[in-house]
């Protein structure tokens, strides 16, 4: 019997103050008891709020406006609060996307787990202890940790505990809202590991939320493609894989690329996704697919059954029907939209390029005094490289690694405890060390730095003109039009045109592709010599990942800055760096052309963060 | 580097340009509530606005709705409420509805400046300590900040007053926003806190701005809110303080004043004999002022959390 059937499912926002929009339209799906179910899209796809909607915990101005969803049987769309009490964590439960802070601070871990398990169960007493330390068991954590209040723990340690809090009643079905996003990939790899062999003991039924196609690839039964609150494509893994109908999918798969070939490629899906609260005509990807033809413009496109799956697209019915390849031609596998490549050609002539930057036996001691005791930790030892004039140098390493020290030190803000750091400016050689006041200012004015969160970095309350036109002002004290002018020229160099469109928006208007542009042109706009990226890509959609990578590789070409890459993706750093260090509690690991780094990793570590790129080809 | 995407082949296709694939746009997305907008879409704030706006009116022409000077004492003394003396009149013989008029010329005016004053020194001092965290700047300012948390404020302002030679306004207005800035600086200090480790921050400090720029004209538009927020807890402050210094007799008595009326009224022991109107007129329009400036209050409160929009 079908564990959940959703039969038709909107959703709609009505907020008093903007135009409703139908954030779910019609979706009609169903999982099997014990199946592993994949959900897919980009931010603002719906992804999220149709997994709120299916555990009835949508929240004002969001109601469920259509449709129904049938849990083991039981009609639970209009289900009054008290017996859905009874279902929820019992029958159907969740591991929540900023699950990060979804245990109570106050209140510690064994506590929280007994509450669930007190309220849904019989179990007392000590006969809950053991099941605690079952529970955590099963998610591989030391039960002493049992008494531990959540702060203690690190990220990856809360996720186990929340995925452990999820399981603790034996659940039916499990929501997983993009359980992992912020993680380490290492960390990441092996809590996902952790819930799919606990899924095939078990037999919990999964659905799996996420904007990454390959970890959804490597762990679904079947996958559902979300695009516009709409399900485009469902099919199995292996099929999905083997022949993508939608375009939408293929655009989705070809961001991974093999980072081990002489030449990547990665494609990416340009544009962003429609505004719901508007009515369209046609098909809603039609606007951003490489594939469309009049019809898509025209009409909207049903969800029907095609090769064993479901599918919403034209082409991909036409091209299939008899004869339809010669007159819509064969089907294709790949997305023909834009696409970021990398050769090995170009990596080697970039390392013979200029040093800009030296990294002398570089170490970095934090020395903590609590009490009378004096507690020294090495966040960085020994590490020496250099960056070149027109050259990417990827700093890999997971968090913890030393690279964010490493960074600070480089940008000037701290100093090393040993060794040198040398900046080969144009007015000759300087030691960075912890520059203060005028000096850091007069330094940055060589060194700048793109952030992690394009969502965070743009002051909220200004207007992208202002943002961008302070750096101007500060360092190369432009005014009135001639700044005007710069402004729209910085805006145009990261491809945000009509500049006259962009200059008077705040940044939260524009998407986190966008937002990231900003950012660079704002680094740009001191005409730096050395740029620090601070995993720039990691908060962004994978489908947009691309775009950004490209842009930085453009700078590095026609500006000749040097780019300092620091991530935790050996996949994005083969695509943009030329050379790779990867970072091992501070101390350099290994080190050397990124595609030789690759293709023989040397060291364990540099092994263990190759597996944990999602592969799915 | 980029390969612009293949043309398509087959007559049915519409080549897809580069152009037309150029869909890098800007939502459509209007912008969002100017603060004005979010403050009046809720009921409550529109009725303290409304209210407010009717007594500044009143205060601002007061000498065309009053009848009469509220200091003149030529009427009959304590007569009951008649078309000429609306609502009676004092033991001196003075109109109490043109006291009552008059009054609300003080009290806003106080609200105004010393909510101002409190809410800048406020600001000042709360953002400067809270963006300069852990520092020996900080230690002082924090500490600053605590011993006018600690002071009882009412006995302060009374001793200031009573000890000062002039009795004027300004005294007032100063004495209450150096008495009362405290509390919102702490509240300022810790939201700084929060907001001075954000990336927009760090990304002001790499554009060349100096701290006083990042503290005032990064930072504090963000918190803007609580800026307001506080404003109005000031305002209403000192305007409640000044008539209880008023009416405790430590007032100006050249002006006329809702405290100096209720003084008047209980020093002349007007319940005792029975002048119902004259201690609950000023009363009133008192209360009624406090009330519509925590309705307005009710819509700021929507500025900081837009959570509570949706059931404004």
């Amino acid at each position: 019997m079908t564990l959940l059937d959703v039969r038709d499912l909107s959703v709609r926002y009505e907020p008093k103050a903007s135009r409703p929009l139908d954030a779910v339209q019609g979706v009609t799906f169903s999982i099997e008891p014990g199946e592993f179910v994949g959900l897919i899209g980009e931010s603002g796809s719906g992804k999220t709020t149709l997994g709120t909607a299916l555990l009835r915990l949508l929240q004002r101005p969001g109601r469920i406006s259509g449709g129904s969803i049938e849990f083991n049987g039981t009609d639970i769309t209009n289900l009054p609060e008290d017996e859905l009490r009874q279902l929820r964590w019992r029958d159907l439960s969740t591991v929540f996307q900023s699950s990060m802070n979804s245990l109570n601070p106050v209140v510690r871990v064994e506590g929280q787990f007994r509450d669930a398990i007190e309220q849904h169960s019989s179990l007392r007493g000590e006969a809950v202890t053991r099941r605690i330390r079952e529970l955590f068991d099963m998610v591989i954590i030391d039960p002493k940790f049992m008494t531990a209040f959540p702060h203690e723990l690190s990220g990856g340690m809360r996720q186990r505990v929340n995925l452990a809090l999820a399981l603790a009643l034996d659940p039916k079905f499990i929501l997983l809202d993009e359980p992992t996003t912020g993680l380490d990939v290492v960390v990441q790899h092996s809590i996902l590991e952790n819930v799919r062999r606990l899924q095939a003991e078990q037999g919990f039924a999964v659905l799996f939320i996420s904007h990454d196609i390959g970890t959804v690839l490597d762990l679904s039964d079947r996958i559902l493609v979300m695009y516009a609150g709409r399900i485009v494509e469902d099919q199995s893994a292996g099929a999905l894989l083997r022949e993508p109908l939608h375009p939408y999918t293929k655009g989705l798969l070809g961001s991974y690329g093999d980072p081990r070939e002489e030449t990547v490629k990665i494609t990416y899906v340009p544009g962003r996704p429609p505004d719901l609260s508007r009515t369209m005509v046609g098909c809603s990807f039609a606007p951003r697919c490489p594939e469309r033809i009049q019809l898509c413009a025209e009409q909207d496109p049903p969800l029907v059954p095609l090769h064993g799956g479901r599918v919403a697209c034209h082409v991909a019915v036409l091209q299939r029907e008899d004869g339809g390849a010669e007159r819509f031609g064969e089907p294709k596998r790949g997305f023909e939209g834009p696409q970021f490549v990398k050769t090995a050609d170009e990596s080697r002539s970039a390392l013979a390029n200029e040093v800009v930057l030296s990294v002398e036996n570089v170490s970095k001691v934090f020395e903590r005094r609590r009490g009378f005791t004096l507690t020294r930790t090495e966040a960085v030892s020994d590490v020496s490289f250099e960056l070149r004039r027109g050259e990417v140098t990827a700093l890999v390493g997971q968090s913890g690694s030393g690279k964010s020290t490493l960074a600070k030190m480089i940008t000037g803000v701290e100093t090393p405890t040993q060794g040198r750091i040398v900046f080969h400016g144009p007015d000759g050689d300087k030691l960075v060390s912890g520059f203060k006041g005028r000096a850091l200012r007069a330094y940055r004015s060589d060194v700048q730095m793109v952030f992690q969160d394009p969502y965070s970095s743009i002051n909220p309350a200004k207007r992208l003109g202002y943002v961008l036109s302070r750096p101007l002002v500060n360092y190369q004290g432009l005014k009135g039009d001639e700044l005007r002018e710069r402004v729209k020229e910085l805006l145009e160099r990261v491809a945000l045109t009509p500049a006259d469109r962009f200059i008077n928006r705040y940044g939260y208007e524009l998407s986190g592709g966008q937002r990231q542009r900003v950012i660079i042109a704002k680094a740009l706009a001191v005409e730096p010599e050395i740029i620090v990226a601070d995993e720039p890509i990691s908060s962004l959609d994978v489908s947009i990942r691309a775009e950004i990578l490209e842009l930085l590789n453009d700078l590095v070409k026609e500006n000749d800055v040097g780019i300092l890459y620091i991530t935790h993706d050996l996949l994005s750093a083969r695509m943009l760096s030329d050379e790779v260090i990867v970072l091992n509690h501070g101390k350099v690991v290994e080190k050397g052309p990124t595609l030789g780094v690759i293709r023989e990793p040397k060291d364990d570590y540099t092994r263990s963060l190759l597996d944990a790129i999602p592969n799915p080809f | 580097m980029t390969t612009t995407p293949v043309p398509t082949p087959g007559e049915d296709f519409m080549p897809p340009t580069e152009s037309d694939l150029a869909v890098e746009q800007v939502s459509d997305v209007e912008t969002p509530d100017q603060w004005w907008q979010v403050i009046w879409s809720s009921k409550k704030a529109r009725v303290g606005i409304i209210v407010l706006a009717i007594y500044v009116l009143v205060a601002i022409f007061a000498p065309l709705i009053a009848p009469h000077d509220p200091l003149d004492g030529s009427f009959e003394p304590l007569a009951g409420p008649s078309s000429t003396n609306w609502l009676g009149t004092t033991t001196s013989g003075q109109d109490i509805a043109s006291q009552l008029i008059y009054g609300a010329r003080i009290s806003l005016l106080v609200g105004l400046f010393g909510g101002l004053f409190a809410t800048v020194i406020a600001t000042v001092i709360g953002l400067t300590s809270g963006y300069a965290e852990g520092t020996l700047l900080d230690d002082g300012l924090s500490f600053l900040t605590n011993v006018f948390l600690v002071i009882p404020v009412f006995p302060l302002i009374i001793t200031l007053v009573a000890y000062s030679e002039v009795r004027g306004l300004w005294l007032i207005v100063g004495v209450v926003a150096i008495t009362s800035w405290a509390g919102a600086a702490r509240a300022k200090r810790s939201q700084i806190i929060t907001l001075r480790n954000r990336d927009f921050v760090t990304a002001a400090k790499f554009s060349g701005e100096g701290t006083w720029r990042i503290i005032f004209r990064e930072i504090m538009p963000n918190m803007s809110s609580l800026v307001l927020a506080s404003f109005v807890g000031a305002a209403t402050g000192a305007i409640a303080a000044e008539a209880g210094l008023a009416a405790l007799g430590l007032g100006d008595s050249r002006n006329v004043s809702w405290g100096t009326m209720l003084y008047q009224s209980n020093a002349q022991g007007a319940i005792a004999q029975g002048l119902w109107l004259w201690v609950f007129a000023p009363g009133l329009v008192l209360a009624i002022l406090m009330t519509a400036t925590t309705f307005i209050n009710f819509g700021v409160d929507l500025l900081s959390n837009p959570h509570l929009r949706e059931d404004a």
